[in-house]
């Protein structure tokens, strides 16, 4: 199969199902380059070149650029494709790749709302591997109550300057760009002063810290901004719009996300049935039941985005449902495996250690659990 | 008045079989909906839809009709040379009192019941000489235990035919209890926004507390989960992947059960008492997670399975695809 020739204007060159198959049989066929990640790698810093590695393979390939527009570098096609692609790397033992993940969260409102000609030349950096991005919304004195979030962009004659911190910044460590809110109204605009930019992480004036993380990565940073210039034409959104630029991305990060995340559970829990025992069937079958329920809700996540009909508060359920789901499967894991609590002389239980203590802490990233019920509370319930 | 769901895309469907149910009784409803008409166009998803918008709907309504035994019929009646609306299927219980009990749901007055047995094939009897003994339960729920005794056998469907429409009816059966699961749980949940609306403490209603707001979202949430998870089974049907009917009655009795215990929680003593609905509600659900496996015996056999299998069960793609990647 040729994957090179150019896309025709509008419909991708394989529809979803053509394009499933194929890419079924080219994993099938366990392509040498991907030999790269076929260990599991606990070194945090060797695994995310490894990652960066893959996604060059699967750009260079053009499994990646499905599900992207043609004017951004993509093949054309819905996120279908996109959620294809997770779907197959997953079931072919490819492992599950946080930063690849994170491109999921970030890339769908780049092309959304983001400066085009900007993004067509940035989307395929951040494909292929060559250039990641970071998150930069929380703050030390902003977490749940993001809106309350202090840094500033200040108009200059020749764009904007950033001052500020920001922390738990994923990638920032390894990023070229990062993804930033910041206020450009009052101190006490809130949610109606905000404004998404796109900063340049190498620029003068920024710092990055990593953060060692408990569980033996570092994919998050606390980040300095002092007097950081940014371009006019970086402006994600509309000046003052950058709230729905963050509910965007917080409705990818909690809803279609859920079936990217959720592809690579389901490969944990089969890489781990040949250790099970008849003892923790029941653990098992309940954690495949929150599975399948993260599938089909995630399933309608999808059909929403691919139809142009975003989930809005709706999406919480999917979230909710995922972190569920991603508990229950590591609960059974280290019944099954005890001994990746205690035994440090492999690797394979040094990264299920690491994914285990990760899943306790799933219920705080994308907005905390507590903030999803309140969401469904207010918003779907409509409590008092 | 006679509706025709068919016409009516999506909850829509719900919402008219709901309407149907407060104007008439079970029997009546699924006559003015058309519902055995519709049972013999289950290829067709729009129809499909509508038949199974009807046990979302009893179970919301609370109201009993013989629809699940008719559903579970509908895939011997050909081997039968029967027509949809003559026959219910009885439901098989294994009882604690170390007996295999029949059971029929609804009103299956001068109806023929069919009654399947593993191994020896289908018959079908004859109403005259069948004993129906009815099943004292809260929830609404017309229940009876069949005796066939000595009713004449109106058609039989050999081991063979039997075997082949078996497991369709289990996987339609188990379906349609779960959205009648999930439709008695969002009854359950609505009572219980109503409660959390009105009943104050402390000055102020009661769903303003954050302790209160958490367990309603975590109720619909659980009923949300049921919603799609047998959604999906109804769009993929036949297409769906293996056990698939089984997952997604697993999955409502458990969830049913957790979303009923939260709202009971909200509502406080009142919801425990029979002057206040929910515990018909509740009583439902129990009640149907009993028939066709019950989750707590479900979940560990989904886990044996699995384990046994050393396979993926191929949800994701397959509800991805529309059906089986190859």
């Amino acid at each position: 199969m040729s994957l090179s020739a150019p896309a025709a204007a509008g419909d991708p060159l394989l529809d979803v199902r053509t394009y499933a198959a194929e890419l079924d049989a080219w994993l099938a066929g366990r392509p040498a380059r991907l030999q790269v990640v076929a260990a599991p790698i606990p070194a945090f810093a060797a695994r995310v070149k490894a990652m960066v590695e893959l996604m060059a393979v699967l750009h260079d390939e053009a499994w990646s650029r499905y599900g992207w527009p043609a004017e951004v570098g993509g093949l054309g096609g819905s996120i279908l494709h996109r959620a294809a692609m997770w779907e197959a790397l997953a079931r072919h033992g490819v492992p599950g790749m946080a930063l690849f993940e994170h491109l999921e969260v970030l890339a769908p409102t780049l092309v959304a709302h983001g400066p085009r000609p900007f993004v067509a030349e940035a989307l395929p950096e951040f494909l292929a591997g060559r250039q990641l991005w970071a998150q930069g919304f929380s703050e030390p004195g902003a977490g749940s109550d993001l809106a309350s979030l202090r840094t500033t962009a200040r108009r200059t004659d020749d764009g904007w300057v950033v001052n500020g911190r920001k922390i738990w910044t994923s990638w920032a460590r390894y990023a070229t760009w990062c993804l930033l809110l910041a206020r450009t109204g009052t101190p006490q605009s809130r949610h109606r002063g905000l404004t998404a930019f796109v900063v340049d992480l190498r620029a003068p004036g920024v710092e990055v810290r990593p953060i060692e993380q408990a569980n033996g990565t570092d994919e998050l940073a606390e980040v300095a901004f002092d007097d950081v210039h940014v371009p006019t034409e970086r402006i994600v959104g509309e000046v003052g719009g950058g709230w729905q630029v963050a509910m965007h991305i917080l409705g990818h990060e909690r809803g279609t996300f859920a079936w990217f995340r959720h592809c690579f559970l389901y490969q944990h829990l089969v890489d781990c049935l040949p250790q099970a025992t008849a003892d923790d069937d029941a653990a098992l079958g309940n954690a495949l039941l929150d599975l399948v329920a993260v599938t089909a809700t995630s399933h309608v996540a999808l059909q929403a985005h691919a139809d142009d009909a975003p989930l809005g508060p709706l999406a919480a359920h999917p979230k909710l449902l995922l972190c569920a789901a991603e508990q229950a499967v590591y609960d059974w894991v280290l019944a099954t495996e005890p001994d990746i609590a205690v035994d440090t002389s492999r690797d394979g239980y040094a990264v299920r250690r690491q994914e285990y203590l990760f899943s306790r802490i799933v219920t705080v990233y994308g907005g905390s659990q507590q903030m999803q019920l309140d969401t469904i509370a207010k918003q779907i319930l409509r409590l008092p | 008045m006679t509706v025709t769901p068919v016409e009516i895309a999506g909850d829509e469907y719900v919402t008219v079989a709901a309407r149907a149910m407060r104007t008439s009784d079970g029997v009546g409803a699924l006559e003015s909906l058309g519902w055995w008409d519709l049972l013999a166009d289950l290829g067709e998803p729009d129809a499909r839809t509508a038949v199974f918008a009807v046990f979302r709907a009893q179970g919301r309504e609370l109201v009993s009709s013989p629809a699940l035994g008719g559903l579970l019929a509908q895939p011997y009646l050909e081997a039968a040379g029967l027509e949809p609306g003559t026959v219910v299927a009885t439901v098989p219980r294994a009882s604690a009192r170390g007996r295999p009990v029949l059971v029929a749901v609804g009103d299956v007055t001068d109806r023929m019941l069919l009654v399947d047995r593993p191994g020896e094939g289908a018959t079908v009897a004859e109403p005259d000489a069948v004993g129906l003994r009815p099943v004292h339960l809260p929830g609404r729920l017309a229940l009876h235990e069949v005796d066939i005794g000595r009713s004449r056998a109106a058609a039989t469907v050999d081991e063979a035919r039997a075997r082949a429409a078996r497991e369709r009816s289990a996987f339609l059966g188990r379906v349609a209890l779960a959205l009648e699961i999930v439709g008695a749980a969002e009854g359950a949940l609505a009572l219980a926004i109503d409660h959390a609306t009105h009943r104050e403490q402390f000055g102020q209603p009661i769903g303003r507390f954050q302790a209160v707001r958490h367990l309603l979202a975590w109720a619909r949430t659980d009923c949300v989960a049921i919603e799609a998870v047998a959604r999906q089974a109804v769009t993929l049907d036949s297409a769906a992947p293996p056990r698939y009917g089984e997952v997604v009655k697993a999955l409502a009795g458990r969830n049913g059960r957790r979303a009923c215990e939260r709202t009971l929680q909200v509502l406080g003593g009142i919801g425990f008492t029979t002057e206040h609905d929910h515990h018909h509600h509740h009583a439902r659900v129990l009640a149907l997670d009993a028939l066709l496996g019950t989750s707590a015996a479900l979940v560990p056999a989904l886990g044996a399975w699995l384990r046994s299998t050393d396979a993926d069960p191929g949800v994701a793609s397959t509800m991805l695809l529309g059906g089986p990647l190859r």
